[in-house]
């Protein structure tokens, strides 16, 4: 830690900072525990979808008499059946007030927009009676023309949907000048010394979380009860009640045990709207659990844009202005938060960098492909590719090391809290400590002149450096902020905590963990806040009738204002305590202080006894002896709705080695300094970092999600969307920094993020640095062997004038960034890749 | 996914002959690699193909018609549409056939597409690609066997 | 994922998997590891009226050695191949290629032989066999016959095993002293060969004596390099000795084009690994 936080701990730390081992990890790891797939309720019905195999079609007849005769099939429903009980599926952030939007039907009614929308549902005894009897509804369809392509279909050329007349759903603008928080980009444009215009491709992912999605209802009781793999069950049950028109008293919503979303279990589905309606309708509990290729095809996708950056600076290198337009692919719908994804990278593009001159705007476009939303990032990551590859093209302008440009720019640790050109307030952040860190980890001089040496002697295997130097906001959100960009709720967070006669914690939070060891880290909390052993505290969460409130866990939140909502909780525990001490004692209030879990009185010698938090409990429990007038209980609610986001930041490098012969590369090392605030468990922060890394790093090299020239997805399994595995990451290098966040007690920033979106520039970067001496200027992701070699011949082809003829062509029409010669491989015979490169 | 092959090839017979045995749809639609004409008449036809291939076995119910044919240029155009049995999503092809004299005899020029949704795009690889690319080299080649005597 | 409805036969000797085979038909589908099956199965990319479980005839089970060649029954997986001496004294290359193939747990389950009979020419058993000079033996209705690599892999998914007939067993004539080495190329490692490369090399004193190489996923069928055999005859050991003979392996190739590469890519690659599998396996 190259800083340390120097404020007054409000309570002891003993278990706050402890690399504690999970308390959940027993049960997770040997399978003893409760996945919504694991459930058996009484006489449950199994669901099995019919799913269009055509990207844009007119339903014209649906002969379900087979599936309906086939054997254990008790109903199958087709969208006609519910078109007058399914509503239109949620989005809760309608950026523009003229956005435009097709309704979001569960089933499909009369038209499919996208390869995979649910056109029919059976429910039969088995899971397997089902999905025998799916493969009998026999439905008819006349194709429409598809629209796939993003520009092709910003520019209205084949409609996504024909009633809608457009395939732009809505712009949304920041102007800095406009907004009085900066000065106008086009006079920065116009007075620059040095421009540089670029335009990237953020390619479309799929989050493949490692649970399929699954939903259980049982219609049975007073309340109809969901299990779903879900990172949101109170927005769930919200929108059901909303959607569905049913009372939201009569809906419970759990989330058992999750595994993994990383944004892609953010969503309110079509198939659990349908699994709804389907056991309402037959009266029966009914289960839906998808198969692999289902999720790959269905659950919502994320990215996919098309990023142009103008970037204005001085001659000396100083940054004067940044000006971004976006085209973001919603795909055929809008989901729970779709178009809100790009417009929550648009206070990021600026970075940590001191732009004074700011514009985005960003176009929303509908195709007929799987719809986009939340992932593991979402918006930020985009941004922080943008800006940390732009920089590196400044440097390159220049003819400067990359980190001194940075550097030059770069808000200096002096200068916070620091109002950016987007109005937001940084409140505090280290840069130049992080990246002297990571400097030092990663060896940053040896590792040039090694690159030099193998330049020089014209070695096969050529070695690049990148660099991220990234910044993001966490912890959404002030709910004053998000009401000012019209999302459709707070951004506040609520927790309980109860005392139990035994002196036992119950602690419920309104957040929903999936994966991130919330049950460990509030347990950590509150034993400092109450001074209970960590073992004491039990973590409840996920039940909407136990955890009545939340907002559950996505965009790094739960810490930063759950763990918030928790102290908060805690400190009314020990406030309505105090009076019970004090009575106990024969003390007065204010002469009482409380820590390690006793009330003593201050100034009574060392020795004395005091009363603690179990006996306490125990004695309000009882309730036979209490101060006149006091309520006999200690359990105290809070909700708490923070101020401002917080910021974490970080340096990553990164060392790439590229085979100039195959293309193929090879990561040497990868270093990341992040600073994240304070830490309640490092183990679990490290945990967050690893995996961040890896999949920010899978989008540099790996994953696609590649449609033909159909609309059909064509990388639908794990054969061809290329998910990394250990055997395909190194040992990274982790550390950190620390200057607390000032927006909450802990002083912690939020971690779940900071890795998948620092990590994607720096490995990019550090490709193009081992092959830029081939005159090589960008490369579409994920960089494939393919791409690079062609890159490598491409580049080369150009320096030595020669015309090309061997290798690919240069810059295909849809390729992105103008300068040529450029990058990207042929498209594959027939097949399309998203926007048109391959 | 979508494939398209181009075959040109001369046969001996003069244009007439050939035209007549190309527009007999029992025999073209019955060139498609695994495919049974089930009925057919002078202007379309239907029928299943079954595709074998290695660990994969699909089948595809359809029809086939005319929707162009002119006898004095001899140049046709077919279509067909394939519904994949147990939801496995439609196959469909256009065959472009075009006669020119050739001498004695006549050059057949076979422009054939063939576009494919749905499941099959799953099994990866693009190994669906290869089989399409594979069974249409076979639909032209039995074609052409047809007519060369 | 559920596969369709099949019915399902254990026969414990090959004469009564014939039987079945003989009675079914082409709705009869054999199974032995069930690793390029049953995804097929569960994509329900194909509905067999009955599967053939060929796992639990002892008499198709283990490696031996017949003569101056190594017999792997058909029953043999992966795991048993590579644990097996004989196989790695004798057959280095094929050794060598096990360890290449997908993950420990196919390992365990998929087998040898029934990757030669899926023909899938990305799997990664085909070249080593072929460049060994395997011979496949096939039991059917009329009793044995034996086919070499080159009849025996017809186009993709497709070998002389015809319909009623059983791959037993593939037997590979020793390659004793020979050096070995695969060259597999993809992008994260679970993934099938973008292409491979598996060469042998007998050498003699820094010369190259002889040499085998096979290609996968070069084409419809695993491929025998034999031009580059012959070209590396009498060669030194040398870098550019070897990519001189090297240098036109991919001509005459057909290989695929898909998401991890067009033809003229892999064709390009083809020929680094090919000098790279080569002086590995020289020991260059």
């Amino acid at each position: 830690m190259t800083a340390v936080d120097d404020r007054p701990q409000a309570a002891s730390t003993h278990e706050v900072g402890r690399d504690r081992r999970r308390k959940e990890d027993q049960r997770l790891i040997t399978g003893r525990t409760k996945w919504t797939d694991n459930l058996v309720l009484p006489g449950m019905l199994h669901l099995a979808m019919v799913r269009s195999p055509l990207a844009h079609a007119r339903i014209t007849g649906i002969d379900a008499t087979a599936a309906r005769e086939a054997p254990g099939v008790i109903a199958v429903l087709t969208g006609e059946d519910v078109k007058d009980l399914q509503g239109s599926l949620p989005c809760a952030w309608p950026i523009t007030e003229d956005q435009k939007a097709p309704p979001h039907p569960a089933i499909a009614v009369d038209r499919v927009a996208f390869s995979g929308e649910v056109v029919a549902v059976v429910a039969a005894r088995s899971s397997a009676a089902a999905r025998d009897a799916a493969e009998l509804v026999d439905v008819d369809y006349e194709d429409l023309p598809a629209a796939l392509e993003l520009r092709a279909s910003a520019q209205d050329e084949t409609l996504a949907h024909p009633d809608l007349g457009t395939n732009r759903s809505a712009t949304w603008v920041f102007d800095s000048a406009e907004a009085g928080t900066g000065s106008d980009v086009e006079d920065a444009i116009a007075e620059a010394d040095v421009v540089v215009e670029r335009e990237f491709r953020q390619q479309r992912l799929i989050p493949a979380f490692m649970e399929p999605r699954s939903t259980v209802v049982d219609p049975t009781g007073e309340q109809f009860v969901m299990w779903s793999a879900t990172q949101v069950p109170h927005i769930l049950r919200l929108m059901l009640a909303m959607t569905l028109g049913v009372d939201e008293g009569k809906i419970r919503v759990i989330a058992p045990d999750v595994g993994g979303g990383f944004g892609g279990k953010l969503q309110v589905t079509p198939e659990e709207i349908i699994t709804f309606l389907v056991a309402r309708h037959t009266g029966k509990p009914c289960k839906w659990t998808e198969t692999r290729s289902e999720s790959l095809l269905s659950a919502h996708h994320g990215r996919d844009q098309w990023q142009k950056l103008t970037l204005a600076a001085k001659a000396d290198g100083t940054v004067t202005g940044l000006k971004v337009e976006l085209l973001a692919d919603m795909g055929a719908y809008l989901g729970l938060v779709t178009p809100g994804v790009p417009i929550l990278g648009a206070f990021m593009y600026n970075s940590i960098y001191k732009f004074p001159a700011y514009h985005f705007s960003c176009t929303n476009v509908f195709t007929n492909k799987t719809w986009t939303d939340a992932y593991r990032g979402a918006g930020r990551p985009e941004a922080t590719f943008a800006i940390e590859r732009i920089m590196d093209e400044l440097a390159l302008e220049l003819g400067r090391d990359p980190m001194e440009v940075r550097e030059q720019n770069w808000i200096t640790h002096e200068e916070f809290p620091f109002t950016t050109v987007c109005g937001l307030e940084y409140d505090s952040g280290n840069y130049e400590a992080a990246t002297e860190r990571a400097k030092e980890l990663f060896g940053y001089d040896e590792l040039r002149a090694e690159q030099q040496r193998r330049r020089e002697s014209g070695d096969r295997v050529q070695l690049g450096l990148g660099i991220s130097t990234f910044t993001e906001m966490c912890g959404l959100a002030p709910s004053r902020v998000l009401g000012s960009l019209n999302y459709g709720a707070g951004g506040w967070e609520h927790a309980s905590v109860r005392m139990l006669p035994t002196g036992k914690v119950e602690v419920i939070t309104g957040s929903s963990a999936h994966g991130q060891g919330h049950e460990t880290a509030w347990s950590q909390i509150v034993a400092d806040q109450l001074g209970v052993p960590f073992e004491d505290v039990e973590v409840l969460h996920g039940d909407t009738q136990i955890s009545h409130k939340g907002l559950d866990t996505y965009g790094s939140r739960s810490l930063v204002v759950g763990g918030q909502a928790v102290i908060n909780a805690a400190k009314k525990v020990i406030e309505k305590a105090k009076p019970l001490a004090a009575y106990q004692l024969e003390a007065n209030v204010d002469d009482l202080e409380f820590s390690d879990g006793k009330f003593t009185v201050k100034g009574a010698g060392a020795d004395q006894e005091g009363v603690g938090l179990a006996g306490l409990a125990l004695a309000v429990f009882a309730a036979h002896d209490l101060p006149d007038g006091m309520e006999p209980s200690l359990d105290a609610d809070a909700t708490f709705d923070p101020v401002n986001f917080s910021f974490p930041h970080g340096t990553h490098l990164c060392a790439m080695e590229v085979d100039t012969e195959t293309g193929a590369t090879t990561m040497r090392s990868y270093v990341c300094v992040d600073d994240i605030g304070n830490v309640v468990n490092p183990l679990i922060v490290e945990g967050q970092v690893h995996g961040g890394l890896v999949q920010g790093i899978a989008q540099a090299l790996w994953e696609e999600a590649v449609y033909d020239d159909q609309g059909t997805l064509v990388s639908g399994s794990f054969v061809d969307y290329t998910l990394p595995t250990t055997a395909d990451t190194i040992t990274f290098v982790t550390d950190r920094t620390t200057s607390p966040a000032t927006s909450n007690d802990l002083g912690v920033k939020g971690v779940g993020e900071a890795g998948c979106i620092a990590s994607t520039p720096a490995v990019v970067n550090a490709v193009l640095d081992a092959i830029r001496q081939f005159g090589v200027k960008d490369i579409v992701m994920p960089c494939t062997p393919e791409r690079v070699w062609r890159a490598i011949q491409d580049g080369t082809a150009g320096a030595m004038s020669e015309t090309a003829g061997a290798a690919a062509g240069h810059f295909a029409e849809g390729e992105p960034n103008q300068d040529p010669p450029g990058t990207g491989a042929a498209p594959a015979a027939g097949t399309t890749q998203e926007g048109g490169q391959a | 996914m979508a494939m398209e092959l181009h075959h040109t090839f001369t046969v001996d017979a003069p244009p007439e002959a050939t035209w007549a045995l190309l527009t007999d749809l029992e025999q073209v639609g019955g060139c498609f690699p695994g495919a049974t004409v089930t009925s057919a008449t002078e202007t379309e036809f239907t029928g299943n193909v079954k595709v074998k291939l290695g660990p994969i076995g699909v089948t595809y119910q359809g029809e086939g018609r005319f929707v162009e044919r002119d006898d004095e240029a001899h140049r046709a155009v077919i279509e067909g549409l394939g519904k994949g049995l147990r939801g496995l999503g439609n196959a469909s092809a256009k065959v472009v056939l075009q006669l020119e004299p050739e001498g004695s005899g006549t050059k057949a020029d076979v422009a054939t597409s063939l576009n494919i949704t749905g499941k099959p795009a799953q099994f990866g690889r693009g190994v669906m690609q290869t089989v399409s690319d594979k069974l249409l080299g076979q639909f032209v080649e039995c074609i052409e066997g047809k007519l060369t005597p | 994922m559920i596969p369709p409805e099949f019915d399902y036969a254990a026969p414990t000797t090959v004469a009564e998997a014939l039987e079945l085979l003989a009675e079914h038909g082409d709705e009869a589908k054999v199974l032995s590891g069930g690793q390029s099956l049953l995804p097929v199965l569960r994509m329900r990319l194909n509905a067999p009226g009955i599967i053939v479980d060929i796992s639990r005839i002892e008499e198709l089970k283990g490696v031996t050695e017949v003569g101056d060649a190594i017999r792997i029954g058909a029953g043999a997986t992966y795991q048993d191949v590579l644990d097996s001496a004989l196989v790695r004294e004798h057959l280095a290359l094929l050794h060598t290629t096990l360890k290449e193939v997908a993950d420990e747990q196919i390992r365990h389950r998929g087998t040898v032989c029934g990757a030669l009979a899926h023909a899938d020419p990305a799997g990664d058993v085909g070249a080593p066999v072929l460049a060994l000079e395997g011979r496949m033996v096939i039991q059917g209705p009329d009793g044995e016959r034996t086919v070499d690599g080159a009849d025996f892999f017809v186009d993709l998914f497709e070998t002389a095993v015809g319909e009623g007939e059983l791959l037993t067993a593939v037997e590979i004539p020793k390659h004793t002293g020979w050096g070995a080495h695969y060259e597999k190329f993809v992008r994260v490692s679970h993934q099938w060969a973008i292409i491979g490369v598996a060469a042998a090399v007998r050498t003699d004193g820094g010369t190259i004596a002889e040499a085998r190489v096979g290609l996968t996923n070069m084409g419809s069928t695993p491929l025998r390099a034999r031009a580059v055999e012959e070209a590396l005859v009498g060669q030194e050991a040398t870098e550019e000795a070897v990519a001189q003979a090297c240098a036109q392996v991919a001509e005459g190739t057909d290989p695929p084009s898909d998401l991890n590469g067009q033809a003229d890519y892999r064709k390009h690659v083809a020929g680094v690994l090919t000098r790279r599998a080569v002086l590995a396996a020289a020991g260059a």
